[in-house]
């Protein structure tokens, strides 16, 4: 951005033509889509070409199976190693936009024999489409106020943190593409409200047919755009050229939506969606009592209006709860009541309740991830209030709407991002519109400032005048003086400096690991990788066999299958919450308790994720405690949350610990054998350093699984579940076995018929089995 | 070294039915097995009499019938460590056993003798003894073998040298003579053996030497005239030792480095001290665990897999480098290409390599493409790969072969013609594309396509 004002700087001397303000806006857009691009390509320096966190690796895997097989077979995919014994329909739960995307481009690429991968292409994606988000925000802006507020939008966007969160390289996302299409509808839309042409019109809807494929949130376009309307026609801003953009996008935004497999008849039977099918009725109506008005008599017309607008709303209203208690519109969903109680997901949806990123936002991370722009968007916001059009009333809607998101879930800063961005765009531009004007004397101060004939020309009045002003500041002779005037100046360029600054380190600092591969840094500086994640999954797929089912919290679900190629039991599309409730009450059980889930589950190794040895804080007893609720949810009988409290309510692992808590499966897996080490010599055997604690039940022995790996920083520790006739049988030696073959027959049996399983401890410890159940 | 060419004749002249010349005696054999590698090497030295009359210009080498594993190599030197060629061929009335004949350089007179150095490695010899062992045991192997020299000639005197790597020793058969000696057992001498004579030797001792087999390796050798070759190797790994019994203990394993010595933690992989750009990944990315030395006339590339390779465990990695062309690619008197590579090479000490398929891509519009191969190769069909921006296929020669060992590092040759202009095709067809999408847009900012009234055209 700093460079794009020095480079503005340089040609502002130049008379002003349209040929240089295009190449102007050419140079500065290109320079924020590299500064964009590259700022987002920390990780793939510092360490590789690889596909980030969780959700990216399912996209991945889609993606390549996609590639692979073709888009119909990936459209028909039925992935059997997922959610064992389950299954998932992958072609019908997924917004299968990402994926055509990177596919179209890795189809192109292939046709012209550039034989890229189509993992760095899934990569290079979301920095890729940064730049057309900031594109397309600049185009937005410039709709909405100026070409130089449009340019200062684009240049924010490229680096705001908020954004680069989700869009780093890696970070293989939806988010990543969506912002695009966002941004992109939205300028479509105002064109369309603008021009009041079909065209723009079909373009908005095509463009929000790709927001649908690509991202759930297209249910904010779905939502915001009615409302504008909405505002619109209670403003009494009603026009033939609304009527007819939102006429046009309506019915063709909802035709194109529903052909998303996952979306499907959604649009027409959810709660979500009925907002913009009311304010199309809604449009009709008002364009009926427009025309009528024109053939009405005052008074005639206002009981019209009155009896009419409310028998009209009523009838509305009522269809729509009638059909939502037939059944035909689904009330709203459970996570959309949690954007209006925070509490509510908490009570109860623990699964959306126990994702970070589904916590309310605190101010730390509006900061964070915004900086300066947290302060100027307000200012924007007033400009755009005190100078309000058709359009403005939209970007005003976004504002509010977006902003009360962002309080609500921290994942949602994502949305108010580009509004931030423009407003704040549109601050910067008012500002220096001011400080910065080119001292003609006799142009006239316009209140409305900025009608469509002078952005061009306004554009070289911004932040690239600042080196030519201080040579012309003898020469100022308005009302606001020269030193405030390059005070000023130079407060503005050194915020931007400082915002550029932040936006690097938070990108550099908090944004850009890939998280499944860990880097630590010794005292002399020297890097050390923490490759356990990969170390394990790899492990697994070379030395597991290829059907074998792993149990892992759900976490895990998407790095396993895609990393490992392994059957999955639950996996982080959580769409299935009893199962997960199972496997969290596997987790949260003792030994026994949990083995008779494990094998009805046909489970042959369990996978937990420990950080105690290295301090790493992420880790699966950290997380235990979301097990536990949501098992609890389902089976509450069984696992109570205040049994792994301690009586003054502490939840620890050291020898105060509450007893259902040191023997529990999860607790065992963790801690098998870390009993024994030694982490340093000043340290007792078995601390563990993330919870800075000596864990309280040290000796024990596993009964029904064994150790079958342990990465090198003990990071992921994999068990292999017994077989019913491995575990506890005191060794006969051969000699002495009177019944020779049919330990073989009973192995046979206990294969066809599960039911036998159940009993089959029975013989060796079912006393104890049984006891511990009626417990 | 014997080029294919020549091979091919001599096996032509090779298929008539041979005879065992019983005038040839084997004087004096000196055997050395050397077992401390997951390989056996047994070196023969052996003095070769002409008892009869006639001069004798070849003799002849056989398998042993109840060996186990297989030969993977053979080759032998005469006394001035001059290879000589190896022929199979057929023996009358012998037919289930298979004769290598060994041509000499010069003719053995009668009465005069010869010393040839035979020098053998098998793979898969050793059978891991227990066949599972838990992590903190020892792997004991077992060697199944001959006290005699098998061969079809009779053999005046012989002794063997059995070479462990430890004294361990659980047991071994006792055919007198014999003493051991630290960690050599040595057999015989024994006189006048008749021809084929067997007695089972067995060895069974310990032996944590790495047991790890190439399963299958993938070579591919893209050659550029830009003044690259890059090399990738595709390589699946196996530790073919004692397979592991019960749990795998990272305690354990940690805390007593001694005890889990049969286990593989890493090795080294030799490469060209040239090689640059060098990459070790896998399927899920870069294998952050190696390093690079550079000594004087190689590169040491310490590789370590994701995890430590136990007894029956495998992993898969890709190793990627490249070279500079002017090493390997030479232009002929002629204005021929000649292009020459290892055919397989180092993976790790005493590898044994049990399936390679190397590829070779060329330069895109090649053609008189000629092969020599060192050793006998399967030649698969042709492929045609297309690499950046190719628009004409690039031809990709393939070749196969199974149980190879270190001793099968040596060169191919490949011969074709190509013209240099062909260098300049992609850059003149990038310029013409980009020519021409400069021109649309000049075309496209200068005229006006609207179709209705210019009411919004943006110009003003």
């Amino acid at each position: 951005m700093v460079q794009a004002g020095s480079k503005k700087a340089s040609i502002s001397k130049i008379n002003t033509k349209a040929g240089i303000s295009s190449l102007i806006i050419f140079v500065v857009l290109l320079l924020a889509w590299i500064a964009g691009f590259s700022s987002r390509l920390f990780a793939v320096i510092r360490f590789e070409s690889i596909i980030h966190e969780f959700d990216p690796w399912f996209n991945y895997r889609a993606t390549a199976y996609m590639v692979k097989h073709g888009f119909y077979n990936f459209l028909n995919w039925f992935d059997e190693r997922a959610w064992y014994p389950l299954g998932r329909i992958v072609g019908g739960t997924v917004y299968p936009g990402l994926m055509l995307t990177s596919g179209s481009i890795h189809y192109v690429l292939h046709l012209l024999h550039i034989n890229v991968h189509i993992r760095d292409i899934c990569v290079f994606l979301a920095p890729v489409f940064s730049g057309l988000t900031s594109i397309s925000t600049y185009l937005l802006t410039k709709e909405l106020w100026s070409a130089g507020a449009g340019l200062f939008a684009a240049c924010f966007i490229a680096i705001v943190p908020g954004y680069i969160s989700r869009s780093v390289a890696g970070s293989y996302d939806n988010e990543g593409i969506a912002i695009f299409a966002l941004q992109f509808t939205y300028y479509l839309w105002i064109k369309s409200v603008k021009t009041g042409s079909v065209f723009w019109a079909v373009a908005a809807s095509l463009s929000y047919f790709y927001m649908v494929s690509a991202w759930g949130g297209y249910v904010f376009i779905i939502n915001l755009i009615p409302l504008h309307v909405f505002v619109l026609l209670l403003m009494g801003r009603y026009s033939n050229r609304l009527f007819t953009s939102y006429t046009t996008f309506y019915i063709l935004g909802l035709i194109f939506s529903m052909q998303i497999p996952f979306v499907g008849f959604q649009p027409i039977r959810t709660s979500e969606h009925m907002a913009a099918g009311g304010v199309f009725a809604l449009m009709f109506a008002v364009g009926v009592l427009k025309y009528l008005q024109s053939m009405l008599s005052k008074t005639e017309f206002k009981s019209l209006v009155v009896f009419g607008g409310l028998i009209a709303a009523g009838v509305v209203f009522l269809a729509v709860v009638l059909l939502t208690y037939a059944g035909y519109v689904a009330p709203w969903s459970g996570r959309f009541y949690s954007l209006w109680d925070t509490g509510y997901a908490k009570i109860h949806i623990p699964i959306i309740a126990s994702v970070s990123e589904h916590q309310p936002t605190t101010w730390f991370s509006f900061f964070f991830d915004l900086h300066i722009l947290v302060a100027t968007f307000p200012a924007g916001l007033w400009y755009t209030i005190k100078n309000i059009n058709d359009e403005r009333v939209f970007v005003v809607l976004y504002a509010l709407s977006a902003v009360y998101f962002a309080g609500v879930m921290v994942r949602l800063m994502l949305t108010l991002t580009p509004v931030v961005c423009i407003l704040s765009g549109v601050a910067f531009s008012g500002l220096l519109e001011l400080f910065l004007r080119e001292d003609d004397n006799n142009r006239v101060e316009d209140s409305e400032e900025d009608e469509q004939s002078t952005p061009s020309k306004r554009l070289y009045d911004k932040a690239g005048k600042v080196p030519k002003m201080k040579h012309e500041q003898t020469r100022d002779t308005d009302s606001i003086g020269p030193n405030l005037r390059s005070i000023v100046t130079v407060v503005i360029l050194l915020l931007l400096m400082l915002f550029a600054v932040h936006c690097t380190w938070v990108t550099s600092n908090a944004y850009s690991s890939p998280s499944i591969v860990l880097a630590s840094y010794g005292s002399d500086g020297s890097r050390q990788i923490l490759d356990d994640f990969r170390e394990a999954y790899f492990w697994l797929s070379q030395n597991t066999a290829d059907y074998a089912r792993v149990m892992s919290w759900w976490d895990y679900g998407y790095q396993i299958a895609g990393m490992a190629n392994r059957t999955t039991l639950v996996d982080n599309n959580t769409w299935n919450n009893s199962h997960i409730a199972l496997v969290g009450k596997a987790m949260s059980s003792n030994e026994s308790a949990a083995y008779e889930i494990m094998t009805a589950l046909d489970v042959d190794y369990v996978l937990v994720i420990f950080g105690g040895v290295i301090g790493y804080s992420g880790d699966d007893i950290n997380k235990f405690l979301w097990m536990v609720r949501i098992a609890e949810g389902e089976h509450p009988k069984d696992i109570r949350e205040s049994d792994y409290f301690t009586e003054h309510g502490e939840f620890r692992v050291d020898a105060e610990g509450s007893p259902t808590l040191l023997n529990c499966l999860m607790y065992k897996l963790s801690y098998y054998r870390f009993g024994e080490l030694k982490l340093d010599y000043r340290s007792p055997a078995g601390f563990d350093r993330t919870r800075n604690a000596v864990i309280g039940n040290k000796d024990f022995q596993l009964t029904y699984l064994e150790e079958a790996y342990t990465t090198e920083h003990w990071l992921v520790r994999v068990y292999r579940v017994k077989k019913p006739e491995e575990f506890n049988r005191p060794r006969i030696p051969v000699a002495n076995r009177v019944v020779k073959s049919s330990k073989y027959i009973s192995k046979k049996n206990t294969k066809r018929k599960k039911g036998v399983i159940k009993n089959r401890p029975q013989i060796v410890k079912g006393k104890r089995l049984s006891s511990q159940k009626l417990k | 070294m014997i080029i294919l060419n020549t091979f091919l004749l001599l096996l032509a002249t090779a298929f008539a039915a041979e005879e065992v010349n019983t005038y040839l005696i084997f004087k004096n054999v000196d055997r050395s097995i050397d077992l401390t590698s997951q390989l056996v090497k047994i070196t023969s030295t052996i003095t070769l009499e002409n008892a009869g009359k006639d001069a004798i210009k070849n003799f002849l080498v056989v398998d042993e019938p109840k060996a186990n594993g297989k030969v993977a190599y053979r080759g032998v030197k005469d006394s001035a460590k001059q290879d000589l060629n190896l022929l199979p061929v057929q023996v009358e009335g012998n037919d289930q056993k298979k004769y290598h004949k060994v041509i000499l350089r010069q003719n053995l007179e009668p009465g005069r003798t010869a010393t040839v150095v035979l020098e053998e490695i098998l793979a898969r010899a050793l059978e891991p003894y227990p066949s599972s062992i838990a992590q903190k045991e020892k792997q004991l192997v077992r060697y199944f073998g001959n006290h005699y020299m098998y061969s079809p000639y009779t053999v005046a005197k012989q002794k063997t040298e059995v070479v462990l790597s430890l004294r361990s020793v659980e047991n071994y058969t006792k055919l007198k003579p014999v003493t051991q000696s630290d960690n050599v057992i040595t057999y015989g001498p024994y006189t006048d053996v008749k021809p084929y004579t067997e007695d089972q030797l067995i060895v069974h001792y310990e032996n944590n030497a790495p047991f790890l087999t190439v399963t299958n390796l993938h070579r591919l050798i893209e050659v550029s005239h830009w003044g690259n070759i890059a090399i990738e190797e595709e390589i699946e790994i196996k530790h073919t030792g004692a397979k592991l019994k019960g749990p795998f203990s990272r305690y354990d394993y940690q805390r007593d480095t001694v005890n889990s010595q049969h286990s593989i933690k890493s090795y080294v992989t030799v490469l060209p001290a040239t090689a640059h750009s060098i990459y070790y990944r896998d399927s899920n990315g870069n294998i952050s665990t190696s390093a690079v030395k550079h000594r004087k006339d190689w590169i040491e590339l310490e590789l370590r897999p994701r995890f430590p390779l136990f007894g029956g465990w495998q992993s898969s990695y890709t190793l990627g480098y490249s070279v500079p062309s002017y090493q390997y690619l030479y232009r002929t008197a002629e204005g021929q290409n000649v292009l020459t590579m290892r055919f397989i090479d180092h993976v790790f000490d005493d590898m044994y390599v049990e399936d390679v398929t190397t590829s070779i891509v060329l330069p895109v519009g090649v053609s008189d493409v000629k092969l020599v191969t060192p050793y006998q190769v399967e030649r698969l069909r042709d492929d045609v790969k297309y690499k950046y921006l190719d628009n004409m296929g690039r031809q990709v020669l393939r070749l196969r072969r199974k149980d190879l060992v270190e001793h099968h590092i040596q060169d191919f040759e490949i011969t074709y013609s190509w013209q240099p202009q062909l260098l300049l095709h992609e850059p003149l067809m990038l310029s013409l594309a980009l020519f021409i999408v400069f021109l649309a847009v000049i075309v496209w900012v200068r005229l006006d396509f609207s179709l209705g009234v210019p009411e919004h055209s943006k110009k003003e």
